[in-house]
């Protein structure tokens, strides 16, 4: 990926953040007036606030949290890994935040203390990208790295079904497909207080990195010339991916894709500058998961999805084609 | 004495109406799940009994002479024991009342105790005929909310109980979704004269019970009459059924208390 040369960073930034706002607002509303007992702001009374505050209101700001951070971790991952197929899910970070998240439940620590949740989401987290990092190096090619994700996603995987079948719980079927499909459905504002904190501070590492990677398109070199710290932007996007997706995860499972499709849907916009498309694809990302949960509202009388059953329908073909780029751009 | 001298027991409620049924020397042994207090309304009757997996190697161990088997999960073990001549007697799980009694009948008439099977369903009728009968109409309205927001529908044990203690089940009037489950949002929009939160199961370390924890649910709890019906009471069907009866006959004079 190359900068594109005599775009003035400013002229294209402020245009494209203030519409990617606007639509994350949009898109915000309409996740807080649709649900199951009517379209709109005006439920009755005292009930209608309840559902309203209490159940509306955190899987709205789930959704945004969530999808934001989803979108920004790709978004940086792509950029730090100069590699098209990095995003969280593909690269076993959200199996790793879903296997630390099970573990912190079945072990008792989250019933002991709440925020053991998000930490062990984190700790998952962070262990798996370390793995991959390691397995695949940072040089790695894109197959070498999604092959690094595929290994750390099926270890992951098979301890969290070890976990669940280990802890004789009759329900653990039905529980891997909440950890494997990622659900915003009857969330509450508690398990939004304990995963806000991490998901911002690991979004707020992620958007200083921007900088880097923007001079990171150059060569690292080069980059190292202009005063980028390597080590430390290695650091910043490791942790807050870890921290961002480790925490989202843990309150929602695995939701996949959002991190691949929305920086490469915005990339034409953000002029392949890796540093706008950072905060692009966080409003994007959030975006797109508040459409996908109105959406998985509105067509649930028909069929019962959950959500990360819709990215993953809408997210998938999109990695086919990449895949299919991919290969011929490496084909000799 | 008669019958079967050495039996197995491959699913909880078998193993329930066995150690209430018949001679702790008879049995060889039952499934974990017996003696755990969560899912079983006899623990303590069970307690000490041997225990079996249920893989069929595990069960011919301890050569019984009758096997007692669940409709879920043991299939393939139960070909294998019937191929090796074992007699196995499947007692379906029952959706009423009277396929509760039927399942009282079968058990005992595979060990050979009828008597104590017609004894144990005189009892249950006893107490059943001794609640008052609820004079309220149109009847008080009542959902089952379970773990992962399921609720209890039409041709359950738990609607049987409802409908025996004189509720109207209102999990239909719902839209539900197809896995059964009744959205948070729909509960608390147009909620029943009686919430009955099917605990136990949430005692269990897992993600699926959050719904039993949510802030929207306590809230509800506030303003509508609600009970906590221990899953022990109403999973399997024996007479034990009854205890549920009369804890959900009590809570209509919560809702009468309330007004409605």
């Amino acid at each position: 990926m190359t900068s594109e040369a005599g775009v003035k960073p400013g002229k294209r930034a402020l245009p494209l953040l203030s519409v990617l706002a606007g639509l994350a607002v949009v898109a915000f509303l309409l996740s807080l007036a649709t649900g199951p007992s009517g379209f709109g702001f005006s439920l009755r009374g005292e009930a209608g606030a309840i559902i309203f505050k209490e159940i509306r209101l955190p899987r709205a700001i789930l959704g945004a949290l969530v999808g934001g951070a989803l979108g920004l971790s790709g978004a940086a991952l792509q950029g730090y890994l100069r590699n098209p197929l990095a995003e969280p899910s593909l690269v076993g970070v959200s199996g790793g935040a879903a296997l630390g998240a099970v573990l912190a439940i079945h072990l008792g620590l989250a019933a002991a203390f709440a925020f053991a949740l998000p930490l062990g989401g984190l700790a998952g987290a962070a262990v798996a990208m370390l793995a991959v990092v390691a397995l695949a190096g940072v040089h790695g090619g894109p197959v070498t790295l999604i092959l690094a994700g595929l290994a750390v996603s099926a270890i992951a995987t098979a301890l969290i079904s070890l976990a669940l079948n280990l802890s004789q719980n009759p329900f653990a079927a039905v529980e891997m497909v909440l950890w494997m499909m990622g659900s915003l459905t009857d969330r509450s504002l508690t398990q939004v207080w304990l995963a806000a904190p991490l998901i911002l501070l690991g979004m707020a590492l992620l958007l200083g990195v921007g900088r880097a990677l923007d001079a990171l398109t150059l060569g690292e070199d080069a980059a190292a010339s202009l005063g980028i710290d390597l080590a430390r932007t290695r650091l910043a996007v490791v942790g807050g991916t870890a921290l961002s997706v480790g925490a989202a995860t843990a309150v929602t499972g695995i939701i996949g894709f959002v991190g691949l499709l929305v920086p490469h849907l915005l990339r034409p916009f953000a002029g392949h500058r890796p540093g706008l498309l950072l905060p692009a694809s966080m409003l994007g990302g959030a975006t797109m998961l508040l459409l996908a949960d109105v959406a998985l509202r509105l067509i649930q009388p028909w069929v019962e999805l959950r959500i990360g059953v819709l990215t993953a329908l809408i997210g998938a073909p999109f990695f086919v084609w990449l895949v299919l780029k991919t290969r011929a751009e490496l084909a000799p | 004495m008669t019958g079967p001298s050495r039996i197995v027991s491959l699913d909880l409620c078998t193993d329930q109406l066995l150690v209430e049924l018949v001679d702790r020397a008879r049995i060889a042994a039952v499934t974990h799940l017996a003696a755990d207090p969560t899912v079983s309304a006899i623990p303590e009757k069970a307690r000490g009994l041997a225990i079996t997996r249920g893989a069929a190697e595990d069960v011919l161990g301890y050569d019984p002479d009758l096997i007692l088997a669940g409709p879920f999960g043991v299939a393939a073990s139960v070909d294998l024991l019937r191929r090796l001549g074992r007699r196995v007697v499947i007692v379906p799980l029952p959706q009423d009342l009277g396929g509760m009694r039927t399942a009282v009948r079968t058990v005992a008439a595979a060990a050979g105790v009828e008597q104590q099977g017609e004894a144990m369903i005189a009892d249950f009728d006893r107490r059943l005929a001794s609640l008052a009968a609820s004079s309220a109409q149109p009847l008080p309205t009542a959902v089952i909310y379970q773990i992962g927001g399921s609720v209890s529908g039409p041709g359950s044990l738990a609607d049987a109980a409802l409908a025996a203690a004189g509720y109207r089940n209102m999990a239909g009037d719902y839209r539900l979704t197809r896995g059964g489950q009744v959205p948070l949002e729909l509960l608390l929009a147009d909620p029943p004269d009686l919430i009955v939160l099917s605990t136990g199961a949430d005692e269990y370390r897992t993600a699926l019970a959050d719904n039993l924890r949510h802030p929207a649910l306590h809230l509800l709890r506030q303003r509508r009459a609600s009970i906590e019906l221990p899953w022990r009471h109403w999973l399997c069907g024996t007479p034990h059924i009854v205890e549920a009866v009369e804890r959900l006959a009590e809570a209509r004079a919560d809702i009468g208390a309330r007004g409605r």
